[in-house]
């Protein structure tokens, strides 16, 4: 399901709560002025009320976020042998590539010349 | 990233090795603290309005956390095993924490709805 889908569900949901909530004190303030004893709510309320809040949390569940897989070589599964290889506290960049062609030192630039000294 | 990648490693009884990650792990933790955090307050709003008093409202609790667990178990779908590795621990784990959530909400919905 489509996730602003799951918003809307949540925000009815929501909207359905508060009306519930507005209906029972409606109810409480009529039967105030009626002066009736309070016993329970009309059956319609206490079904609006139940029904919004489930709505309301399969909306919230849905809006949360995905789950990953716990397993930990799902993660490692879509990874290539090169992308895993790579350890960049490893590099180097000093070779012996100067030795076997002198030309290149003259070649590539200035920068270089700190790194060949030692 | 190196923090992600850390695997945590559980021996079953049968001798089987499984290694989860760590990072995953938190993530489905998180969802579902989110959920429940919720739950309770939306459940505790609804208590309030059905104007549950006493040990009805507790029981009310348990309904939601039940409610909560249930509908985790259907976004998980049938092969929960892939996000969680125990269903019941999915059920107790937040109870305590999220009953405190729950009676704040209760309590206020319930003054402002029954008392003024």
């Amino acid at each position: 399901m489509s996730n602003s889908v799951a918003k809307y569900i949540f925000l009815f949901g929501i909207l359905l709560l508060l009306h519930a909530a507005y209906s029972a004190a409606q109810h409480r303030s009529y039967l105030r002025l009626t002066e009736q004893e309070f016993t329970a709510l009309p059956a319609d309320i206490i079904l609006q009320t139940i029904f919004s809040l489930l709505l309301t949390v399969y909306g919230v569940t849905m809006v949360a976020g995905d789950f990953k897989e716990i397993r930990s070589n799902i993660d490692l599964q879509k990874k290539t042998w090169m992308n895993l290889n790579n350890r960049p506290s490893f590099y180097i960049f000093n070779h012996r590539g100067h030795i076997f062609n002198p030309m290149l030192l003259t070649r590539t630039g200035t920068g270089k010349g700190a790194l060949e000294a030692n | 990233m190196a923090s992600k990648n850390k695997a945590r490693v559980v021996e079953k009884n049968n001798g089987e090795v499984l290694a989860f990650s760590e990072g995953a792990i938190r993530n489905n933790a998180m969802v579902v603290e989110y959920c429940r955090t919720s739950m309770a307050a939306l459940g505790g709003a609804a208590a309030g309005i059905l104007g549950l008093t006493s040990l009805y409202g507790f029981v009310f609790y348990i309904f939601c956390a039940v409610a909560i667990w249930l509908l985790l178990l259907l976004k998980a779908g049938p092969h929960w095993q892939k996000y969680f590795t125990s269903r019941s621990s999915l059920l107790s784990s937040g109870l305590s924490g999220g009953l405190i959530t729950y009676v704040l909400f209760w309590t206020f919905i319930y003054g402002m709805v029954h008392v003024y």
